[in-house]
């Protein structure tokens, strides 16, 4: 199995990526000597619809899609398909709602990340300050949780160990991050939606093979598993489940930060309505193929899960390496690898945008320090490279709660910029107070519930962060005053203009 | 097109986005719970599943291109001239 031919497919697919990356660099050569930080971190907002499509599909998307998800879906059955698809809403939802308006926004204040749009808005650095530690804390825990996953499926899949597959492919995501910022990554990440689709595929037709068709492994998992054909999977698929589900993957992923952010990345409304639709086909089918995937292994893999190491994660490692020859499970392994690399880079760049543009700059401003543009590039390049090697580094070692923590960071990012976002674009009456109070509020009830497994009605602690943060920005609210009046004409024009 | 009626136009954008991820959610209630106990499957495989999760998929499909082509309008970020309505 150990054979170094089958890992040629995923080393050539990763140059490949870090030769895109290069090239980017040396093209942009001239808008980086410009302004930098527009270029390394929004791209200098020329994305097209296609690429805006693909880079959020894929950020969203990441190794969860290839090996959580489907494991479930092997114990669960359809119920976890139709839970999954809750999914198609998250890419209009968020361009369509935030899009345009941040897109204003931020043309008009020269904003760069979304942290430069929420100081604008309530002025206040401690609120920016608060969002950029949330950020870069729960982005952080996110992309070690990433490579953990990957690096595990690369081990059951391709017998090299955990340490080779992290490394081969941890280093250079962090190394291409580094050298192609905003662009590079929305360009890699668009091929790498591309090659998820192609491996889930492929994956799914050898399947289909082994287990002698579709039609057939159905009518096998039918009978032998009649629940997996109902919805609520003889109470495996409780409806608390949906609905937690449908907030937590669905509606409040609106607010995620790395998806707001390419509001500010594109180049005209053309782009994004184009995005908006291809989004939707690619998130859906993305979400399909491999949550089906999922189900349908029950009907190659029949063991009970304690044949499979008692953990869901070894579902898809397994269903790869029973129906793929070792050379094609290498090229098949291209898909989660990709999954896992395109949501690293946009967590990695915008982590170090927080850390760079929107604290050290920041403060580099207040004391009347203006930063060249050069010290620019150099600081940007170094926190990129060193934050990707510190998570490079946790992830040899990594602590043994790291799967909770990724949900766990989903929810606790939603919670910090769900109404933090939504009114200060909406509601021209939100003020400071009420933000601080809100993320501050929201973040810390929404950590110590997680924490004590304090639950609303059994449902997710989603919910209680969501809620509230929302009374905890209306009762904050109260306290303040208004935006002065600059901001708000901003903002808000439509307000006063006529 | 003014700045103004621009975000006029972002927060009306806004509002149909909202009502079309209800309408994606009325629609996968209906069409996966709402068939659950209809006893037809093809390829053995349930009504629900392919109603509830094929079909929400081309629903929302279908309703993204109806907002993108009859409610989104094309216009310049960057300037106050010059309104594409397409």
């Amino acid at each position: 199995m150990s054979n170094l031919i089958n890992l040629l497919p995923v080393f050539l697919f990763l140059v490949g990526m870090l030769a895109i990356s290069a090239y980017i660099q040396r093209s942009s050569k001239e808008e980086r000597q410009k302004d930098f930080a527009k270029d390394y971190f929004i791209g200098g907002r020329t994305l097209g619809g296609f690429v805006l499509a693909m880079t959020t599909a894929a950020t969203y998307s990441s190794v969860s899609t290839f090996v959580g998800g489907p494991g479930m879906a092997w114990i669960i059955g359809y119920g976890w398909l139709y839970m999954a698809i809750v999914q198609v809403v998250v890419i209009f939802l968020v361009l369509g709602v935030f899009g345009k308006k941040i897109a204003l926004i931020a043309r008009e204040i020269d904003a760069v990340t979304v942290i430069d749009v929420l100081r604008a808005r309530y002025q206040s650095n401690f609120l920016a300050n608060m969002a950029a530690v949330v950020i870069v804390a729960f982005f952080c825990a996110t992309m070690v949780a990433q490579f953990v996953g990957a690096a595990k499926l690369f081990e059951a899949v391709t017998g090299f160990s955990y340490v080779t597959g992290l490394s081969l492919f941890g280093l250079i995501v962090v190394i291409y991050t580094t050298i192609g910022g905003f662009k590079g990554v929305a360009v890699t990440d668009a091929c790498c939606a591309v090659a998820m689709i192609v491996g889930m595929s492929i994956l799914l037709g050898a399947m289909m093979h082994v287990g002698g068709g579709f039609d057939k492994m159905m009518q096998y998992i039918g009978t032998q598993h009649p629940d997996m054909l109902e919805p609520f999977s003889r109470g495996k698929m409780p409806m608390s489940l949906y609905i937690s589900q449908w907030l937590l993957v669905g509606i409040c992923t609106l607010s995620l930060p790395q998806s707001v952010v390419r509001g500010i990345s594109y180049k005209d409304t053309k782009a994004l309505h184009r995005a908006m639709i291809i989004g939707t086909i690619v998130i859906g089918a993305m979400t399909l193929v491999a949550t089906w995937i999922g189900v349908l292994s029950k009907g190659i893999l029949t063991g009970p899960l304690s044949a499979y190491g008692n953990s869901v994660d070894n579902i898809t490692p397994t269903a790869i390496i029973s129906s793929l020859s070792p050379f094609w499970a290498g090229v098949i392994i291209i898909g989660p690898i990709a999954a896992t690399i395109s949501t690293v880079s946009s967590l990695l760049l915008s982590s170090s945008s927080s850390i760079v543009k929107d604290v050290y700059m920041n403060i580099k401003g207040e004391h009347g320090e203006k930063l060249s543009n050069d010290s620019i590039r150099r600081y940007s390049l170094t926190a990129t490279i060193l934050l990707g090697l510190l998570v490079y580094l946790i992830a040899i070692n990594p602590p043994s709660v790291i799967w909770q923590i990724n949900m766990f960071a989903f929810g606790g990012l939603e919670t910090a910029f769900f109404w933090v976002l939504i009114f200060g674009l909406f509601w021209p009456k939100a003020n400071k107070y009420g933000a601080i109070a809100a993320m501050g509020g929201g973040v810390l009830i929404y950590c110590v519930t997680m924490a004590m497994k304090i639950k609303f009605m059994s449902l997710h602690q989603i919910v209680l962060g969501i809620g509230f943060s929302l009374v905890l920005f209306l009762i904050g609210n109260a306290m303040g005053k208004d935006a002065d009046e600059k901001v708000l004409r901003i903002f808000f024009p439509e307000r006063y203009e006529d | 097109m003014k700045r103004s009626d621009k975000f006029r136009q972002a927060n009306r954008e806004a509002i149909a986005t909202v009502v079309a991820a209800v309408a994606v959610i009325v629609f996968w209630c209906i069409a996966g719970f709402g068939l659950a106990d209809v006893n037809i499957s093809i390829w053995h495989t349930p009504l629900w599943v392919w109603g509830g999760c094929v079909g929400t998929w081309l629903f929302s499909i279908l309703v993204v291109f109806i907002l993108t082509e009859k409610v989104f309008v094309n216009f310049d970020l960057d300037s106050e001239e010059g309104t594409k309505h397409e």
